[in-house]
């Protein structure tokens, strides 16, 4: 009864929503229930099997697509949480010129992400303008074939996704910044704190909730990046998502595919909690 | 006296030249992209490729454009993202309009997990899709793509949307209901008209989303490409005057709203535009 007063008090506000949570149950949670059916299921007879996983995990693509994700993450995220840090602190001072400079780190925000991939092509090509660089300074002297893979491709990718995506951390890290109110930096002013000291143990710790953000919507999003990858390092260097790709596209198998992406969801998942877990008992302690 | 320490002479030192150099990383792909488009070939396709240009030609954007090629690609793009935003709009401005008047505790909830549904891979979202579609024809449709763009733009357009509505005081659809109107109009004709600007914003960012999606279009095409499809097309093919061209045609509307929309690229809407 209860429940029937509620639906016929709210009937308006419930047929306003209703669009939106149906369309994320079929469009988003439907097919991730799918991907993973999938990824359990024989190709033939359709019943439950770990083959599909066993078949992935021994393939060398796999491992290396595996390894790739984790390490481009870590990489991505050290790169641009410290230039995301640097320049929000720059950015927080006042000198002539800041808002020039706010709005020149704006600009790969209005690049899409393949073109941002497409340019990185001309800069780390075998005759690109880093390597030029690199020979007039005499750093080198045979240009680099930057993805041939390895370490080296990883940190172009790396670069390329920091030049994309360091924009966001630093307007998320400035915000945090500008929310901290001036009285506390008085305060430890006034307790004569150097700015070292202020930095570690005012800015930081009053900053950690927009870090907190600002690192797991970035870690989510390069444990799935897809587009830079396939642009720039291609099939040689292989992310779990370019691979799932690869399964599905070029071996017409929907069910290895559905089993890599079971996994990268796996990872993400384990990534949040457990970080959120370790961000939560520090916070108690 | 405060104690001026090393880290402060550094930060001090250092942070005009770390300003510059980083303006300078942010700007060089994207002029690269340019003059590489602009270029003439011999300039670029040598060892050492000149970086400033001195010589400028309009032949690969004549190429492109005389070509045909560009039209059918654009006129896709174009269509989808038009229709994308549309539909995103009707569908998450309403239903954003009750997440943003539930108690506090549940519209925490209900923002939380739409923006968790961004931890799911869209290669593990676009693969069952597209081997639905391939049973439904939807492959290469715009119904289809324009299907596919909503999973992304849905929860995105109703997470920004939620912080317009918030803002709006309560007190004014109370008012007008106090007065003897419904719901439904107070809210057509009190809380809509407040919300435009933001609801407006909201709109060209998924328009630009969808402009630029790469992944679902890649899966659900086979022979209609998007704009950003073509552009990889040509990546493919090697051929770099033609995709620096098609890059910079994607880029620029892009590029022109990211500059006039600059003050309202604030966390609140970053949390949700993250996705380039």
């Amino acid at each position: 009864m209860a429940y029937v007063n509620f639906v016929k008090k709210y009937k308006l506000e419930i047929a306003m929503v209703l669009p939106l949570l149906l369309y994320i149950l079929g469009f988003t949670v439907y097919p991730i229930i799918q991907t993973i059916t999938l990824s359990f299921q024989d190709q033939y007879t359709k019943a439950f099997t770990l083959a599909n996983y066993k078949e992935i995990i021994g393939k060398t693509e796999f491992k290396n697509a595996f390894f790739n994700t984790i390490a481009l993450t870590f990489i991505s995220l050290t790169l641009e949480m410290t230039a995301g840090l640097v320049i929000a602190l720059i950015l927080k001072r006042n000198f002539k010129g800041k808002g020039l400079l706010r709005s020149l780190m704006l600009v790969p925000m209005g690049v899409p992400t393949l073109v941002s991939g497409v340019a990185m092509t001309y800069i780390f090509g075998l005759y690109g303008y880093f390597n030029a660089l690199l020979q007039k300074l005499h750093i080198i002297e045979m240009p680099i074939d930057w993805a041939s893979g390895g370490l080296k491709t990883l940190l172009m990718v790396s670069v390329a996704d920091m030049w994309k995506v360091t924009p966001i951390v630093i307007l998320l890290l400035l915000a945090g910044l500008e929310s901290i109110p001036d009285e506390v930096y008085e305060a430890s002013n006034i307790d004569g704190a150097t700015a070292w000291q202020t930095f570690k143990y005012v800015t930081l710790p009053l900053l950690k909730p927009s870090i907190t953000m600002a690192l797991i919507l970035r870690a989510i999003d390069a444990f799935r990046i897809f587009e830079l990858v396939l642009v720039l390092a291609g099939r040689a260097t292989p992310v779990i998502s370019t691979f799932a790709y690869d399964e599905y596209n070029n071996y017409a198998n929907a069910y290895t595919s559905a089993a890599a992406s079971t996994i990268l969801l796996l990872i993400i998942t384990v990534f949040i909690v457990g970080y959120l877990k370790i961000a939560g008992t520090k916070e108690e302690q | 006296m405060r104690k001026i320490d090393i880290s402060e002479k550094i930060s001090n030192a250092a942070y005009i030249p770390i300003a510059i150099i980083a303006a300078i990383f942010m700007i060089i792909p994207v002029y690269i992209l340019f003059i590489t488009s602009f270029a003439v070939p011999s300039d670029i396709l040598k060892p050492h490729p000149d970086f400033f240009i001195t010589r400028f030609t309009l032949d690969h954007w004549k190429d492109v454009f005389l070509s045909g090629n560009i039209w059918p690609p654009f006129k896709k793009s174009f269509v989808v993202a038009t229709m994308t935003t549309i539909i995103a709009i009707i569908i998450a401005a309403p239903a954003a309009y009750v997440i943003a008047r539930m108690p506090s505790k549940v519209k925490y909830a209900v923002v939380l997990s739409l923006f968790f549904t961004r931890m799911f891979p869209d290669v593990g979202i676009a693969l069952p899709i597209a081997v639905q579609f391939i049973k439904l024809n939807l492959m290469d449709t715009y119904l289809g793509l324009v299907m596919a763009h909503l999973i992304v733009n849905l929860p995105f357009a109703a997470w920004i949307l939620v912080g317009t509505f918030e803002t709006i005081p309560k007190d004014l659809e109370e008012a007008a209901l106090v007065d003897g109107t419904s719901k439904l109009t107070a809210l057509m004709r009190i809380i809509m008209p407040i919300a435009l600007p933001g609801i407006a914003v909201t709109a060209i960012f998924v328009w630009l989303n969808s402009w630029n999606e790469f992944t679902y279009a890649l899966y659900l095409t086979i022979s209609d490409r998007t704009l950003p499809l073509q552009t990889y097309y040509y990546v493919q093919r090697g051929g770099i005057f033609d995709s620096a061209t098609y890059a910079a045609i994607l880029t620029i509307p892009v590029m022109l709203v990211t500059f006039f929309l600059q003050k309202y690229m604030k966390s609140g809407y970053l949390a949700g535009a993250v996705k380039g």
